[in-house]
């Protein structure tokens, strides 16, 4: 067993430090954490702006001004999300390379702007919010890549005008961009050029139809959510942070998901996606951490009888409430210890499964696109995830109880032989 | 002063840690800086501290900090799992001393 352990730490390690330290991901990670603030920002407003009890004390036509009033919110921050995002990676990108980082997010979003049709429905004139929104993401995000590199490559090349000696050097530096950047960009116009030619006639057509859909209808589907879940769980029973590693490849899609469920949601539509960013972090990571660990807490103030766990409930509980898992996952052990690598794995997938069949059917309600904060309680998360609906709640806790019912015939068999030694020892 | 730095995936977990940590140093009487970063801005906060210790979660970042600790000249190193379960304030301080090397 512990030959077996080593050879597949061996073949982790390196594929967690290739992902986490890959400048790309990195960037992206990054990106979007840039753009978090504004996305709660937005989320809390769709909260306000659809307050469970609302309808029954506004009328009609005062709760839709109400709604009316408050929609600039979420439309100006989470619906075009993307734009964000991409001056945050744009901005990362030149950053890691020592450049001025504030031109390679707007080279980034100007790159995006150059492939974007600005024309609606015959106005022109017009940015579509779909190009800087989740449908416009993808695009974005590799757009931001190329661009931001290019930038900095032409820098690299010294392709800055040179001023004579004498000229002040502030404005001699605002024209050491100006060459860089004519050139990404001029790049991007290229690009757009010849695929109008092409039948696709829009890059955003291409990047669609090529990547962003298949890509989005995978990560979409049960089977794949169930192998992300999994590789979380296997990362962390090695002690690697999962939820790091695997979200910076599946952020892009799940955020993409999200985005056609709020939309959705503000349009009073169904919601097309079960899977979606707060899926994966309300109803199978935020019950306490990766692994749902509040409900292995719960299992052990339970049935644990053991001073050993008795100590770890009390010092895991009041982070694992916010879902910080880091004592449960280190201190029960759950790394290496291969007393519980069934349920460590089990559990996680049953939930998923369970979940997904549950919103599928209708019993539960799907994610309506509202980012919550990681840290956001169990219970509440639920709630505020599915648009205020107590159902949420109620997933969240027949989640737990999956997990607990799993758990405990493990914790058990841990604690008597805890039990045990202390006994001896004593 | 020792300034002790700590690094995980969101500066959550290790700053669990700090308070134990600096609970330690108090009862000792060591006069000590002790505060906990996200992975991103680890390498900045570097330059101001005397050690960089990182959660094991993240040991797979040590790497890429040693490139960064090596020119600011301090040593990092991984805290022990046991340790980081037990939130052993104690145990990591006394790693850190270490490290530092008095």
């Amino acid at each position: 067993m512990n030959k077996f352990m080593e050879v597949l730490e061996n073949v982790l390690m390196p594929i967690a430090d290739k992902l986490n330290n890959n400048r790309y991901l990195t960037a992206l990670r990054n990106g979007f954490m840039v753009a978090l603030p504004l996305i709660i920002f937005g989320s809390i407003f769709v909260v306000i702006a659809n307050l469970p009890f609302l309808d029954k004390v506004l009328s009609e036509s005062a709760l839709e001004s109400y709604k009316n009033a408050l929609d600039p919110a979420s439309a100006a921050t989470l619906s075009i999300m993307g734009l964000f995002v991409i001056i945050g990676i744009g901005y990362k990108m030149v950053e890691q390379r020592g450049g001025e980082s504030i031109y390679g997010g707007v080279v980034a979003i100007g790159a995006l702007l150059v492939l974007t049709p600005q024309v609606l429905d015959g106005t022109g004139g017009v940015i579509p919010t779909s190009a800087i929104g989740a449908q416009g993401m993808f695009l974005g995000i590799f757009s931001a890549f190329i661009a931001a590199e290019l930038y900095q490559y032409f820098v690299n090349k010294k392709l800055t005008i040179k001023m004579p000696a004498g000229v002040p050097d502030a404005v001699s530096r605002s024209f050491s961009a100006l060459i860089p950047i004519a050139f990404t960009l001029t790049i991007f116009l290229v690009i757009r050029i010849i695929f109008s030619y092409t039948p696709f006639d829009t890059v955003q057509n291409f990047i669609y139809t090529i990547i962003q859909e298949p890509l989005t209808v995978l990560g979409s589907g049960l089977p794949a959510t169930i192998v992300a879940v999994l590789l979380i769980q296997i990362f962390w029973f090695f002690g690697l942070h999962g939820q790091i590693i695997i979200n910076s490849v599946l952020d892009p899609i799940w955020f993409t998901l999200n985005d056609q469920n709020l939309a959705a949601y503000q349009a009073g539509e169904e919601l097309p996606n079960i899977v979606t960013k707060q899926f994966i972090d309300t109803f199978i990571v935020g019950i306490g951490g990766s692994g749902m660990t509040l409900a292995v807490l719960i299992a052990i103030f339970v049935v644990a009888k053991s001073r050993q766990n008795r100590e770890l409930g009390k010092l895991g509980i009041g982070s694992g409430i916010f879902n910080v898992n880091e004592p449960v996952i280190f201190g029960l052990p759950i790394i290496m210890n291969p007393m519980v690598v069934i349920p460590w794995l089990l559990a996680p997938v049953v939930v998923a499964i369970v979940t997904y069949f549950a919103m599928a059917t209708g019993f539960a309600p799907r994610p309506a696109g509202v980012i919550v904060p990681w840290t956001t309680p169990a219970l509440i998360s639920g709630f505020l995830a599915t648009g205020n609906n107590i159902m949420g709640s109620v997933m969240q806790l027949i989640n737990m109880a999956i997990v607990f019912v799993i758990w405990v015939p493990f914790i058990k068999v841990i604690d008597k032989q805890y039990y045990e030694s202390e006994k001896n020892a004593a | 002063m020792k300034r002790i730095l700590l690094a995980c995936s969101a500066g959550m977990s290790t700053s669990l840690l700090v308070s134990k940590m600096e609970e330690s140093a108090k009862e000792r009487g060591i006069d000590a800086e002790i505060w906990a970063v996200a992975q991103d801005k680890a390498p900045e906060d570097m330059k101001r501290a005397d050690v960089l210790l990182i959660g094991p979660q993240m040991r797979f970042m040590k790497k890429k900090f040693s490139v960064t600790a090596n020119e600011v000249g301090i040593p990092l190193d991984v805290i022990d799992p046991v340790s980081y379960g037990r939130i052993d304030g104690k145990a990591v301080l006394d790693k850190a001393l270490e490290l530092i090397g008095e």
